[in-house]
């Protein structure tokens, strides 16, 4: 199943407000055979979904109007919708319909589409959806450093958590995909979840941060504020906002006086 | 690595930041290994400046050079200048007239190994810097030492040179550390009392490598280098004393590291032990 898409160029460095580019995405066809979908049908859906509760949550969806040529209404298309998005089910598109239905569809907010070639959905993707992405069938790959991050020095860890043992130095940048863990001082940067991942954390010992940053949010040290220096700290993601928190039982007291 | 001389040791003389002491210290060092009886030689990377003949006093000396030697135009025996005060010392000065692109990587390992057939200790006296001619002399080293003063910005480009130290070197690239200890040098402790100085532990603290020892800012220093003396080989101070103690660690003597000051004579500072 394909479709194009534009998609708005986000980056401030882009000298173009947008780019077009084609993507191909895979989605869930629901074929309702019969008349309008009754009782019986939304419960049997229910139960299906049921059994693989995260495959179908948000997956785009389109009807397959092959072997349901009653429903050909405006309000049929609506109810239908409601049903769907209640059970938290994308439709955006129609297709295999007739001209009528598509007029309906078209005027519930649906989209006619035409397609390539049908195929069913091959069995072993069934638990991930997202399996196609090639980079989600690498497993992760956790970097260990068991020595100082000197100054100039960049570690970066693409696929998984970065773990340091030992101080990285002012100057020095570490870069992962996933949590960033420094049993040491961090004197240096730290950017955790480089790829977009929200729930990254940055772990450290003793914080002393220039730059401390999770999915592209970041704090200086001049933001980080004097309070949590030298504690053992916690950085997550809340909201839009990086977190910094005391964790591992150090108070702020305790961890001084450790200096 | 040859036979006979299976010990012979390539120590590189580094820091990254220009002004700290490095020449004076690789003479100091080489003139100080000499004194206990060690076969030395020093070598000059720093292509184009050329200092290291001047503090050992041989500017006038110099015939042929390390470069000469590299490009097959001289013999290493022709370019090794003996000193004159210690016998077992040799110099090997570099080329005013070039650049550091005249160094090879290939020229420098032949005339470091022919080194380690007659020299118990080879001291490369790196020039300034992450480049070039700082690569090539740590490039073949077994050890390093870091000359660095109490203040931020020598204290961070000496860490960055760790970090080369431990990944741009042929040890590193074997899988082997290499080890480097600190040198710190011009150290007073009026300043690091009065808080316009870095203290030892704040030093050590980021740069995470054992102390080698603590040389405090001397005008003997100074004079020695003008004289072109070492400063180990001019009269005794604080400075000398320091150099000499810290050349015995390097030779494997398990000492104290004294802080002495030239200005309070006699004043002991604060004593370390060695840290592992």
């Amino acid at each position: 199943m394909f479709q194009t898409d534009a998609r708005q160029g986000g980056a401030v460095t882009d000298v173009r407000p947008f780019q077009i580019r084609g993507r191909f995405l895979t989605a869930v066809s629901l074929q309702p055979a019969g008349g309008l979908p009754d009782a019986a049908f939304w419960d049997a859906l229910d139960e299906k979904l049921r059994q693989t509760p995260h495959f179908f949550e948000n997956a785009p969806l389109v009807l397959d109007m092959g072997k349901a040529p009653e429903i050909a209404s405006n309000a049929d298309f609506r109810a239908i919708l409601r049903e769907l998005r209640q059970r938290r089910l994308s439709a955006f598109g129609v297709f295999n319909a007739t001209d009528e239905q598509v007029a309906a569809a078209e005027a519930a907010g649906l989209i006619r589409i035409s397609l390539g070639r049908d195929a069913p959905l091959p069995s072993r993707d069934r638990r991930s959806p997202a399996g196609r992405d090639p980079k989600r069938l690498l497993p992760p790959d956790n970097l260990v450093i068991e020595r100082p991050v000197r100054s100039g020095q960049t570690v970066m860890a693409d696929r998984g958590d970065l773990i340091v043992i030992g101080p990285v130095s002012s100057g020095a940048e570490l870069i992962a995909a996933g949590n960033i863990h420094v049993y040491g001082r961090l004197r240096g940067r730290a950017m955790a979840g480089v790829h977009g991942d929200q729930n990254a954390r940055i772990f450290c010992h003793d914080l002393d941060a220039e730059l401390l940053a999770i999915a592209g949010l970041y704090r200086t040290s001049d933001n980080i504020g004097d309070a949590l220096r030298h504690c053992s700290v916690m950085v997550r993601l809340e909201g839009e906002s990086l977190h910094v928190e005391p964790v591992g039982g150090t108070d702020a007291d305790t961890a001084r006086s450790k200096r | 690595m040859k036979e006979e001389r299976g010990n012979s040791k390539v120590i590189v003389i580094t820091s990254g930041k220009g002004g700290v002491g490095k020449t004076t210290s690789a003479g100091a060092i080489s003139a100080a290994l000499a004194k206990r009886g060690h076969k030395t030689v020093v070598i000059d990377f720093d292509v184009g400046l050329r200092n290291l003949d001047m503090i050992m006093g041989c500017e006038r000396r110099v015939v042929f050079d390390f470069i000469n030697v590299i490009q097959g135009d001289a013999k290493l025996k022709q370019a090794l200048i003996r000193d004159k005060r210690l016998d077992n010392l040799s110099i090997l000065p570099t080329s005013q007239t070039r650049d550091k692109d005249a160094l090879t990587q290939e020229g420098v390992k032949k005339v470091l190994d022919e080194l380690r057939e007659d020299f118990d200790y080879i001291i490369c006296d790196s020039p300034a810097g992450i480049e070039r001619g700082a690569h090539l002399a740590m490039y073949y080293a077994d050890e390093a030492v870091i000359v660095t003063n109490p203040e931020v910005s020598s204290v961070r480009d000496s860490d960055r040179v760790l970090g080369l130290l431990n990944s741009k070197t042929a040890k590193a690239e074997n899988g082997e550390g290499i080890k480097a200890q600190v040198l710190l040098t011009r150290y007073d402790a009026t300043r690091v009392e009065n808080g316009e100085m870095m203290t030892v532990e704040d030093v050590l603290d980021i740069l995470a490598v054992p102390l080698l020892g603590i040389v405090p800012e001397s005008q003997a220093v100074l004079r020695a280098s003008n004289l072109g003396v070492p400063v180990v080989l001019d009269e005794p101070s604080a400075a000398s004393r320091a150099y000499e103690s810290a050349v015995a660690r390097l030779d494997g003597e398990e000492l104290e590291i004294k802080i002495e000051s030239e200005r309070k004579p006699g004043f002991i500072g604060r004593l370390f032990g060695r840290a592992t």
